[in-house]
C-alpha cells in the first residue's frame, strides 16, 4: 500500500507542478503539432497521389496509427535514463537511497507524473481534433478497442520504463550511456512506427516490429489495424513476456548496480 | 535502548576502478584494463551512545563520506560491520531509512519548483505517516525552525540559509532517532551556522535525537558536538570528549606582547619560540613547551622586549586540528 500511495503522491505532486508551470504544457503541444502534424500533411499527400491506398492501407490508419504513436511519446517515459544516468552522474543517487523507499519504483512515479499531465490534456484535445479533421475508422469503433488499446497502452508504458531504466542502470558501468540511449531510441522509434506507420513495414521489419522489445514498447500503434482485433492477445502476450524479461534484467543490473554506487566525496 | 546507537566495527571500504596505462596500446586498455584501488576507509570502529552529538572529522578524503555513506546503506562496506540501532544497513536499508534522516549539505533534497510545505507533505508521505500526522509534525517544524515566512514560497527562491532550514526540519519530518548530517553548514553565513547549530542541540534535547555530523567548520564542533572523531587516511586517528581535543594536544603556547611604545626591531628568538606575527604595536610568538617552558619563555622574551601588557594563551581549535592532521600526514 505505501508504494501506491507513493506513487500517488509523487504523480499529484508533480501534476500540481507542472500546472504552476503552463509553459511545459504548451511547449509540448507544439512539439506534436509540428512532429506529428506536418508527419500527417506530408502522409496525407503522399496517399493522395498513390490513389489513397499504399500496402493495402489507406491514410485514416496510417493516421491514427501515428497519432498514438506520437501521443505515446509525450508521457517522455524514455527519459527514465537519462534521469537515472544525472542521478549517478551527479551522486543525486545517494540522496534517493537513504529514503525508505524503492529507487526504481520512485523514478518510474517521475517519470509518469512528470508526463501524464500533458499527456492527458495533448492526449484528450488531439484526439478530438484529429476526429473532426478526419474521422474515426471502424477498428475504433468496436467495443473491444478501448479495453485492449488501454491493456497495450499500460504494458507498453512498463516495458518502456523497463527497457529504459536498462539502459540508465548502465550508468553504474559507462562513463556515458549517450551511445546506448541513441540506438535503443532509435530502434524504438522505428519500430514503433515513429518514421513510418507500421502497417506499411516490409515483411521482414514487420516481424522485427512484433517479436524485438523495441517495438512492443510501442504497440498502441497497431490497435487501429484491421489485425488487432484478431493478434491482440499474442501482441500483448508478448509485451507481458518482456516485461518479465527486463524486469528480471533490471533487477538483477540494480543490484549488482547498487553494490558499485560510488560518489565523489565518497 | 541498552545497545548503542550506533556501532561500527572494523569497517574497511576499497574502491576499485580501471585506469589507463600509457604504455600499453588501446586494445589492451580496451580488453585488459588495469584495475587500481583505493582504501578509503581502512578499519574504522567506534560505537555512539543514543542522544550522543559527534562530530566525524578530517581533511578532504579522509574518509568521512564514505563512512557516512556506509552508515545509511548507500555504500556497502569491503569488510567489517555497521550496526545502526541493531539493524544492519545494507540489509535493512528500508526499514533503517524510517529511523534515521539524513542532510547533505551539498544536495538538496527538497522540490525546487513548489511551495516548501508540499516537500514536507511529500517527506511524510515517503516516510508513510498518516495524514493527520503529516499536518500535526509539519506544524511543530514549522514552529521549531520558524519556518513560516517562508513555508508558501517555492524552495528555489529560498535563501541559502533558509534552505538548509527547512532540509534539516524535512529530514526530521518522521522524528528518527538518529541524524546524520554531512557538512550541513557549508555555504552559509555566521548568523545562517549558527542559527542552525542551535537548533540541532535544540532537537537533540528535546527528541533525544543522536546528531552524528561531518564538517570542516571548527564552529560547528565546539558548539554543537560533546565528542569529536577524527579521521584520516582512512582511519580513526582520535576519538575523545570535544574540549578535551585542545587540551590534548597542547604543546605549543602562543603568547602576546603588547608594545609599551613600538616595537621597532624583531630580533632572533630563542630555540622553541618562534613568531607568529609581528607588527609595531603587538608580537605573538608561539612557545614550543617540549623545547622550552612558559617561564623561560617569558624571562627570555622580556630580556628582548619592553612591553605594557603579556597574554599567554592555548592555540584555538582549529590550529589543534590542524596540528592532528598534519601530524598524521607526517606519519603517513
Amino acid at each position: 500500500m505505501s508504494g501506491i500511495r507513493i506513487a500517488r503522491k509523487i504523480i499529484s505532486t508533480l501534476v500540481k507542478d507542472r500546472i504552476h508551470y503552463p509553459a511545459r504544457l504548451i511547449i509540448d503541444t507544439f512539439a506534436v503539432i509540428a512532429r506529428c502534424g506536418l508527419l500527417l500533411i506530408l502522409y496525407a499527400h503522399v496517399f493522395r497521389i498513390n490513389g489513397g491506398v499504399i500496402n493495402g492501407t489507406t491514410f485514416i490508419f496510417a493516421a491514427w496509427s501515428i497519432f498514438f504513436y506520437f501521443s505515446f511519446s509525450i508521457l517522455r517515459l524514455r527519459d527514465i535514463s537519462r534521469a537515472i544516468m544525472q542521478d549517478v552522474q551527479s551522486g543525486t543517487i545517494e540522496m534517493l537511497l537513504s529514503k525508505p523507499f524503492s529507487y526504481l519504483w520512485y523514478r518510474a512515479c517521475w517519470q509518469i507524473g512528470s508526463g501524464i499531465y500533458s499527456f492527458i490534456t495533448i492526449f484528450v484535445v488531439a484526439t478530438i481534433i484529429l476526429g473532426f479533421w478526419i474521422g474515426f475508422p471502424s477498428t475504433m469503433l468496436v467495443g473491444v478497442f478501448i479495453p485492449t488499446f488501454t491493456l497495450t497502452f499500460l504494458c507498453g508504458s512498463v516495458l518502456s520504463l523497463l527497457v529504459y531504466s536498462a539502459v540508465g542502470l548502465l550508468a553504474f558501468w559507462m562513463e556515458d550511456v549517450n551511445p546506448v540511449f541513441w540506438v535503443v531510441d532509435k530502434a524504438v522509434m522505428i519500430l514503433g512506427g515513429s518514421y513510418l506507420p507500421v502497417a506499411l513495414f516490409p515483411p521482414l521489419m514487420f516481424k522485427l516490429a512484433l517479436y524485438s522489445p523495441f517495438g512492443a514498447t510501442l504497440f498502441v500503434s497497431h490497435t487501429v489495424s484491421p489485425s488487432w482485433q484478431t493478434t491482440w492477445t499474442t501482441l500483448v502476450g508478448a509485451q507481458l513476456f518482456w516485461i518479465a524479461i527486463f524486469g528480471l534484467v533490471v533487477y538483477c543490473m540494480f543490484e549488482r548496480a547498487r553494490r558499485k554506487v560510488s560518489i565523489n566525496g565518497g | 535502548m541498552d545497545q548503542p546507537a550506533i556501532t561500527v566495527s572494523n569497517l574497511t571500504k576499497k574502491f576499485s576502478f580501471t585506469a589507463k596505462e600509457e604504455s600499453s596500446g588501446w586494445i589492451k586498455n580496451l580488453f585488459s584494463p588495469v584495475t587500481k584501488e583505493i582504501v578509503a576507509v581502512d578499519g574504522v570502529s567506534f560505537s555512539v551512545e543514543h542522544g550522543e552529538r559527534i562530530a566525524f572529522i578530517g581533511p578532504n578524503g579522509a574518509g568521512k563520506s564514505t563512512t557516512i555513506k556506509m552508515l545509511t546503506g548507500i555504500l556497502f562496506p569491503t569488510s567489517g560491520t555497521v550496526s545502526i540501532l541493531g539493524l544492519d544497513p545494507t540489509k535493512d536499508r528500508k526499514k533503517l531509512a524510517y529511523q534515521i534522516g539524513t542532510v547533505f549539505g551539498q544536495r538538496s533534497q527538497l522540490l525546487p519548483n513548489l511551495p516548501l510545505t508540499d516537500s514536507l507533505e511529500f517527506f511524510g508521505v515517503m516516510y508513510d505517516l498518516p495524514e493527520k500526522i503529516i499536518q500535526k509534525r509539519i506544524v511543530e517544524l514549522v514552529d521549531l525552525f520558524d519556518l513560516g515566512s517562508f513555508i508558501s514560497q517555492p524552495v528555489r527562491k529560498l535563501s541559502l540559509g533558509q534552505r538548509m532550514r527547512a532540509e534539516v526540519a524535512a529530514s526530521l519530518i518522521h522524528k528518527p532517532k538518529i541524524i546524520l548530517l554531512d557538512e550541513p553548514t557549508i555555504g552559509l553565513d555566521v548568523v545562517a551556522k549558527k542559527a542552525l547549530r542551535d537548533l540541532l542541540i535544540r532537537i537533540n534535547k528535546e527528541e533525544n535525537t543522536t546528531i552524528f555530523l561531518t564538517s570542516h567548520d571548527v564552529g560547528d564542533i565546539e558548539s554543537l558536538c560533546d565528542r569529536t572523531i577524527v579521521i584520516n587516511h582512512g582511519s580513526v586517528i582520535k576519538d575523545l570528549p570535544t574540549q578535551d581535543l585542545a587540551r590534548s594536544f597542547v604543546y605549543e603556547k602562543f603568547i602576546d606582547l603588547v608594545a609599551e611604545h613600538k616595537f621597532s626591531t624583531f630580533p632572533k628568538l630563542p630555540a622553541g619560540i618562534r613568531y607568529a606575527t609581528t607588527n609595531a604595536n603587538k608580537i605573538t610568538v608561539v612557545v614550543d613547551i617540549n623545547k622550552i617552558s612558559v617561564q623561560a619563555a617569558l624571562i627570555k622574551l622580556l630580556t628582548l622586549f619592553e612591553v605594557e601588557d603579556i597574554d599567554v594563551y592555548n592555540a584555538d581549535l582549529e590550529t589543534v586540528i590542524r596540528h592532528i592532521y598534519e601530524r598524521n600526514s607526517d606519519r603517513a
